[in-house]
């Protein structure tokens, strides 16, 4: 698509809120995540799965320290504020990647383009497009955007031979001045969706996972398409009573909703985050 | 070809002893799946953008996941959990994942080196193996060969090797060896390795097992953790409680956190023993001398030695009561101490009160192959190896997959020690430490460029041998050689009759493996077709694999634990040498992206610090980033301040891991090692390093830095969530159940 139609057409693919009619907006795909926070360990495998699935360069302590870090997921770890001098129920770690809003806060303010909804529901990233400006890192709510502020390639402490041979081949090596993000592993699902379309038909339940979501040792992380009702995901966000295009569920309307686990980060912000999260668990009687 | 013959070959092949050796036929083949395909099929290396997994085995770590690698345009990419393996089950760990980096590493050594006038210079292998020859010629008793934990057929080409130099010296040195976990567990339920089912219990009652991170098998106890989590209308949610001096990951999801002081773990067991046997349906499963020799760990007792309060020992012994099965498990903080193992038997005794054992405590099968099983190692190996060395009986010593010029305690003077050896061989991938001390450097292929056979020491379901194949050519095909190649020649020097069939451990692997097939499971009737099966899947069932059997003897158990040490008022604080899964012994400093991916729980990168709680840094004085000296008995070491809640008060925890002073860009000079200052005090009936034992005290210098890490960057301020609903928390009895699926 060219920028200019796209601009043109910008209605069309920005919405201000999914339309809450899922057949519609998204026919054949919908992806989407579910992740268990009382399965999830906090153990960082999926971020090192992602480190080597997407071409991620490591920046080395200097450029950490100035916030340069370039991580697409990372996990969170919280305490519970009550209990700050011995944390008695542990520790509180969740996985944090791009939630690939439905109506992304990013997309609205790239000066380019380079950032819009994909037919499958995806917040993508047109490298080639990004010029650099920033604006999308500093307007998304979950800071999960991260910006080349050198030219990795050519910096000893990312790849010095031979560790380019371990680069994936499907995807590119960014340069400075580049946008980049979580993308849900979409040479993956590019590849699943190309397969399917040349068998005649729609990837199947589990065919295709992002790096995380495959690694995750306690299997946590469930990933599917939600414009497919059997799938595992869509099940999870039925059971969960989340709806995509709501702001606030109806089940966390009263005040109790009943023990039902599933919640979406920052909601009340409308941009309709593809992420469900259920609610870490702790037995109090313990 | 004869009896004789018949049995001389099995040994040299590793399956000696072996009663299966003798069975009939196998099945036909099972179906392969749709990607997996055996290497040995060189066609499939060139298909131009079409990635091929071949299956292999993990080697970061002894769990032995079954793991398959993504190869491209003959290049390996990236691994992922082989489902086709009983441990891994599809799924691969971070350090799993990182394997790639140690192959493509940019410090790998890739050409034999030899010390000439002190400095490690460029030699030839032909070289390298006549002055190897040459140097162990008539080694005898003098020769020793110094390895990490090992298993396979690698185990019995190095046994076989040292037995020809007429050596007894092979030391299996592991520092996390959890010796005294075996020893109790003998002496407990009979059998030194059980199982422990995880998701068959209600409750888990850890002391410092850190199960989910780097204990045993992790991959596998994740995956039986996600079970034991899981509610529906048909099952409970598992109750975890762990105790522990210092917060381990498992910690960090536990239910009930208890900071318990460090060596009292078993008082606090033997207190719920005491409890326990007021309950007639408890008594019964043990004798009455264990009642009677638990009497005098009341509660005063437990609330006296353990710090921990009245209310949560009632809250942990409710939850016992409650819930069965229950499992209860010790692990590295319980066992560091003088008296570890009689705290693990203690700990242990829970089960055989609990009545868990053959529910959640079970006995795995017997590894068939005695030469193959794994040799899990621990410290004592080193110690005496040490002590060889000091005693100047060791004149040449070999070195593979153990770095102990860095892993061992400073007292020990390793460094010093191995200046009495003439000639010392490091097999390595790196210039670690211990290379560069070596007389002669041999560089070893990588994990992913190697052939092999492992048999993990953990075996959730029944028996399996895991093949290890090359994903990948040679990156310096010149340079590196597979270990096997290296000490097949070197038996050929010595037993040529023997040894000359095999040209090389690729073919000796393959003919070991056919000589053997009636013993696996649906094993092909055709010879090539089996090795080719065998490769494309990547494990070997063992086809009838023969319990063992647990024996319980509760009455013959010590529990007479000694009373708490006194307090040393110069060295008021207890050191915890932590373990990050990411580095375990610090083997795995040196791939980038381990060091970059924060510590799950401080979220720090880059570097070592040294954990300290809140309340007790406020007594020194200490704020986030001050460079504090670290002071044991033994030695100084200066590390970061960074104020953690998850501590006993009195417990200062630094990680083990970094610290390096070689090992290449990534691993020197990046934090320090903790290892250095820890106390000569030995776990008294195993003889281990009792690394939890050290005692230190701490002094603040004038220095302070940034701590670099991931959560909010204000020192001393607690990450926070400011009220919004990020990490939510429901409690259990408030969750919704759903029909089971």
């Amino acid at each position: 698509m060219s920028i200019t139609r796209m601009f043109r057409d910008w209605d069309k693919y920005r919405k201000a809120s999914p339309s809450g009619d899922l057949e519609k907006d998204h026919p054949d795909y919908k992806w989407a995540m579910a992740i268990d926070l009382d399965i999830c360990t906090g153990c960082n495998a999926c971020v090192v799965a992602c480190y080597a699935e997407n071409n991620v360069p490591t920046v080395g302590k200097d450029r950490f320290e100035h916030g340069q870090t370039m991580h697409w997921l990372r996990i969170e770890r919280y305490w519970n504020e009550a209990d700050a001098e011995t944390p008695h129920r542990g520790a509180q770690f969740m996985p944090m990647m791009c939630q690939q809003c439905a109506a992304a806060p990013c997309e609205t303010v790239c000066p380019v383009g380079a950032t819009n909804q994909t037919p499958d529901g995806l917040n993508s990233q047109v490298y080639n497009r990004c010029i650099g400006s920033r604006y999308c890192s500093a307007n998304c709510p979950y800071k999960v955007r991260y910006f080349n502020w050198y030219d990795y390639p050519e910096q000893e402490v990312a790849w010095p031979e031979p560790l380019p041979m371990q680069l994936n081949p499907d995807l590119t090596v960014r340069s400075k001045g580049i946008m980049e993000k979580c993308t849900f592993c979409i040479q993956r699902l590019r590849a699943a969706q190309s397969t399917a379309r040349t068998e005649g038909r729609l990837v199947r339940d589990g065919e295709v996972l992002p790096a995380c979501a495959q690694s995750c040792p306690s299997g946590a992380i469930v990933f599917g398409n939600l414009a497919d009702p059997y799938s595992q995901v869509a099940k999870l966000w039925r059971q969960q009573q989340v709806e995509l295009h709501k702001d606030k569920q109806d089940k966390d309307k009263t005040g109790d909703n009943g023990g039902v686990r599933g919640y979406r980060i920052l909601e009340e912000l409308r941009a309709y985050p593809s992420v469900l999260y259920l609610e870490r668990v702790r037995d109090t009687k313990a | 070809m004869n009896d004789i013959d018949r049995r001389k070959l099995l040994k040299l092949l590793g399956w000696s002893s072996a009663s299966l050796a003798v069975a009939g036929c196998g099945n036909p083949p099972e179906s392969g799946t749709g990607t997996a395909e055996a290497y040995s099929e060189p066609g499939d290396f060139n298909v131009p953008g079409v990635g091929v997994y071949y299956a292999s085995t993990c080697t970061l770590c002894e769990a032995g996941c079954g793991i398959k690698g993504r190869v491209r345009e003959g290049r390996i990419l990236k691994l992922e959990g082989s489902p086709e393996c009983a441990i891994s089950k599809g799924r691969l760990c971070g350090l799993g994942q990182a394997s790639v980096q140690h192959h493509y590493n940019p410090d790998r050594l890739k050409e034999p080196l030899l010390r000439v006038n002190g400095n490690l210079q460029p030699v030839t292998w032909d070289k390298a193996l006549s002055l190897i020859a040459e140097k162990t010629k008539d080694a005898g008793d003098k020769f020793a060969f110094l390895t990490g934990p090992l298993s396979g057929h690698l185990k019995v080409l190095v046994q076989n090797y040292v037995e020809v130099l007429g050596s007894k010296n092979h030391f299996v040195y592991d520092l996390l060896a959890n010796k005294a976990n075996q020893l109790a567990a003998e002496k407990v339920y009979g059998i030194s390795n059980p199982q422990v089912q995880i998701a068959k219990a209600k409750l888990i009652l850890s002391f410092g097992a850190d199960f989910l991170n780097c204990w045993e098998s992790p991959v596998h106890f994740s995956a039986e953790y996600a079970q034991f989590r899981k509610a529906n209308e048909g099952k409970a949610r598992g109750v975890l409680i762990q105790a522990e001096p210092k917060m381990t990951l498992t910690g960090a999801n536990a239910d009930r956190w208890i900071a318990i002081k460090a060596g009292s773990e078993g008082v606090f067991a033997l207190g719920l023993v005491n409890a326990l046997l007021e309950d007639a349906h408890h008594a019964k499963n043990v004798p009455a001398s264990v009642a009677e020799a638990v009497r005098k760990y009341d509660k005063a007792r437990v609330d006296r030695e353990t710090g921990v309060s009245e209310e949560v020992f009632g809250r942990v012994l409710a939850q016992l009561r409650e819930r069965s099965p229950s499992l209860v498990l010790s692990g590295p903080s319980a066992e560091g101490h003088i008296h570890g193992a009689q705290n693990a038997a203690a700990i242990m005794l829970l089960n055989v009160v609990l009545g868990n054992v053959g529910k959640t405590i079970t006995a795995p099968a017997k590894i068939p192959f005695p030469q193959m099983a794994p040799a899990a190692g621990d410290t004592s190996a080193l110690i005496a190896f040490n002590q060889a060395l000091s005693q100047g009986r060791l004149q040449t010593v070999f070195f593979h997959g153990a770095n102990p010029v860095f892993t061992a305690p400073g007292f020990m003077k390793v460094r010093e020690n191995l200046k009495k050896a003439a000639f010392k061989v490091a097999f390595a991938h790196y210039r670690d430490e211990t290379a560069e001390e070596a007389d002669l450097v041999l560089p070893l292929d990588s994990a992913l460029e190697d052939w092999g056979t492992h048999v993990a020491a953990y075996q959730p379901d029944g028996v399996q041998i895991h093949m290890q194949q090359p994903l990948m050519e040679r990156l310096y095909p010149q340079g590196t050689r597979s270990l096997g190649d290296v000490l097949l020649t070197l038996l050929k020097q010595r037993r040529p009759d023997e040894y000359n069939p095999f040209p090389d451990y690729y073919a000796y692997l393959k003919s070991a493996a056919i000589k053997n097939k009636a013993a696996f499971k649906d094993a092909a009737a055709d010879d090539e077709e089996f090795w080719y099966q065998t490769l494309s899947h990547g494990v070997l069932n063992v086809a009838k694999p023969e319990p063992q059997r647990i024996a319980l003897n509760p009455g013959a158990l010590d529990l007479d634990l000694p009373k708490p040490a006194e307090e040393d008022l110069h060295y008021p604080l207890r050191l915890v040498p932590s373990v990050r899964a990411n580095f375990r012994d610090g083997r795995h400093a040196n791939l980038p992206w381990l060091q970059e991916t924060p510590d799950p729980l401080t979220t720090i990168v880059w570097g070592s610090w040294l954990e300290i709680h809140p309340k007790t840094a406020g007594r020194w004085g200490i704020a986030e980033g001050d460079i504090v000296e670290v002071i044991s008995k033994s030695g100084t070491i200066k590390a970061q301040a960074y104020l953690f809640p998850g501590l006993e008060p009195n417990t200062v925890a630094i990680p083990i891991g970094n610290g390096h002073e070689a090992m290449g860009r990534y691993a020197k000079d990046v934090g320090v090692n903790p290892l250095k200052i820890l106390d000569p005090v030995f776990e008294k009936s195993t003889g281990e390093l009792a690394l939890h034992a050290t005692r230190v005290k701490l002094r603040r210098t004038e220095d302070n830095r940034t701590v670099v890490k991931d959560e909010g960057w204000r020192p001393g301020v607690v990450n926070t969530q400011m009220n919004r609903k990020i990490v939510a928390t429901l409690a259990a009895d408030k969750i919704k159940l759903f029909p089971e699926e």
